[in-house]
């Protein structure tokens, strides 16, 4: 439930994502706090169902404001950035969307954002870094995967997923107080020690499955993303280059000459830069490999 | 019936650079359908220099085959060694199954002799009729895979040509998909 609103870019934690991720974290926290107290101080099941709903939405409706605050994105004007709103502009009408309001965040890493409640209004937020670093063309490739966020509503689906794992928490700790009152054990201070850790036990897996499921979810949003912005652009090698520069990867393709490489017997050495399956696992991004390999076979697929 | 399938292609043994080089065969086309790459009908082969009796022995015996397949593949060969050490036998021809040919059977003559741990790559020249600039597959031997190849200026490489030409026929060819391990040969000799 912490990120939603938030697609962030980069699969290293940038002091973006970072910043963005606290606040809603901290947020989480406080709330979840809140709640135990409430049902603590013996709060019905349905008055507490309804306020935690209600904070829920209300944690949704302000995520976009949350988000720029965090991330400290200003909206920016046509006139400050008429090339980026050009290019969101040029999207948009080809594409038959409504135009997000843009966004900056003025930081040397590369990065982009989408967040917004739903389609009509939305932000797209770029950072300086990545105005720098890429070309037209590629710039147009990363707009696209954000324009594809807001169009398959993918802060939606992530508060929904957040949603239901909320739900599910409480829902399990009132079954487990329920199932002690109703079931006439009889006194509650002999059993309270046990059934506590075992209501923290099953309190905290569900949680962890919840987080679990929202991240492949919002590993597949990536994808579905991806395959968006190749068909708005119709250049997907584009967007592959575009997130190799992101990553830093273009570095890892060497221009040290094979036979220098030879000479110095280096040649089997290099180590395979692949992601540990746990570190996948918890990732809200696929690894690059996987996307530009995917962005490959659909340019391969369109040329 | 897979086990003895298996049985029969390690039997069999991996597949020769000669195979590998030849799957080259179908797949140069799509290069050209999908991206516009023609063969520009030269590829060169390059095997570490080793002062030694049978080193010459083996240029000898290279030589010789190209003299006497002329009639039959119409392949022109030049050899000449770079600065580093290597000795580049370059071959040219109009058709792509004569050159595969050549370079394969010169491959084979060279692993026969017991050099195939000196041979380097193969690269293969293609004409972007797009960009007008010239792009290559280079054939690894240690890798025994191919894997694209696009220099520009100052020794930099256009990356994204890179990509195109893996996104078009890694599927079709023995590719290198480690990107890590696209190693530059700058100054070809064509």
């Amino acid at each position: 439930m912490s990120s939603s609103g938030i697609h962030s870019w980069q699969r290293r934690d940038s002091g973006l994502t970072v910043r963005i991720i606290l606040c809603f974290a901290i947020l989480i926290v406080l709330y979840l706090i809140f709640l135990s107290v409430l049902a603590y101080l013996g709060l019905g099941l349905l008055p507490l169902t309804i306020l935690a709903s209600a904070m829920i939405l209300a944690q949704w409706y302000f995520s976009d404001k949350i988000v720029l605050w965090s991330s400290r994105a200003k909206v920016v004007s046509r006139e400050q950035f008429p090339i980026l709103h050009d290019l969101i502009e040029r999207i948009v009408a080809r594409n038959g969307l409504t135009k997000p309001k843009v966004a900056v965040v003025n930081t040397n890493l590369p990065n982009a954002f989408a967040t917004g409640k739903g389609r009509k209004n939305s932000v797209v937020a770029v950072t300086t870094g990545l105005l720098d670093i890429l070309d037209t063309e590629e710039l147009e490739g990363v707009l696209a995967h954000e324009l594809s966020h807001i169009k398959n509503r993918d802060v939606l689906v992530l508060s929904l997923a957040s949603l239901f794992s909320t739900v599910a928490w409480y829902l399990m700790q009132f079954g487990f107080y329920g199932g002690l009152y109703g079931g006439g054990f009889g006194g509650r201070d002999r059993n309270n020690g046990g059934s506590m850790i075992i209501v923290l036990a099953v309190a905290i897996l569900t949680w962890v499955i919840s987080f679990l499921i929202i991240r492949a979810i919002s590993r597949y949003r990536e994808f579905a993303a991806d395959r968006g912005s190749a068909q708005m652009t119709g250049k997907p090698v584009k967007l592959a280059n575009a997130l190799m520069k992101i990553d830093g990867s273009m570095h890892r393709i060497p221009t040290k000459d094979l036979r220098q490489v030879e000479g110095l017997n280096a040649f089997f050495i290099v180590p395979a830069l692949s992601g540990s399956t746990i570190g996948n696992l918890f990732s809200t991004h696929p690894p690059l490999e996987r996307r530009v390999e995917k962005l490959l076979a659909m340019e391969a697929s369109m040329s | 019936m897979s086990f003895f399938k298996k049985f029969k292609t390690s039997a069999i043994g991996p597949k020769t650079d000669s195979d590998i080089i030849f799957s080259l065969s179908s797949a140069y086309a799509i290069l050209e359908t999908k991206l516009g790459l023609e063969i520009t009908g030269k590829c060169a082969l390059s095997i570490k220099d080793t002062s030694g009796m049978y080193f010459s022995e083996l240029k000898e015996d290279i030589q010789q085959f190209l003299d006497i397949s002329k009639p039959d593949f119409e392949l022109s060969h030049s050899m000449r060694v770079d600065k580093y050490g290597y000795l580049w036998i370059v071959l040219e021809g109009s058709y792509m199954d004569d050159i595969l040919t050549g370079i394969a059977a010169m491959s084979d003559t060279i692993a026969e002799k017991g050099f195939s741990n000196q041979l380097l790559i193969t690269a293969f020249e293609f004409l972007s009729t797009k960009s007008n600039n010239k792009q290559y597959l280079i054939y690894n031997y240690k890798l025994s895979r191919f894997y694209p190849f696009v220099p520009s200026d100052n020794k930099t490489r256009r990356i994204e040509d890179e990509l195109k030409i893996m996104a078009a026929v890694a599927d079709e060819l023995p590719f290198e998909r480690d990107m890590t391990l696209w190693y530059p040969i700058w100054e070809l000799p064509f």
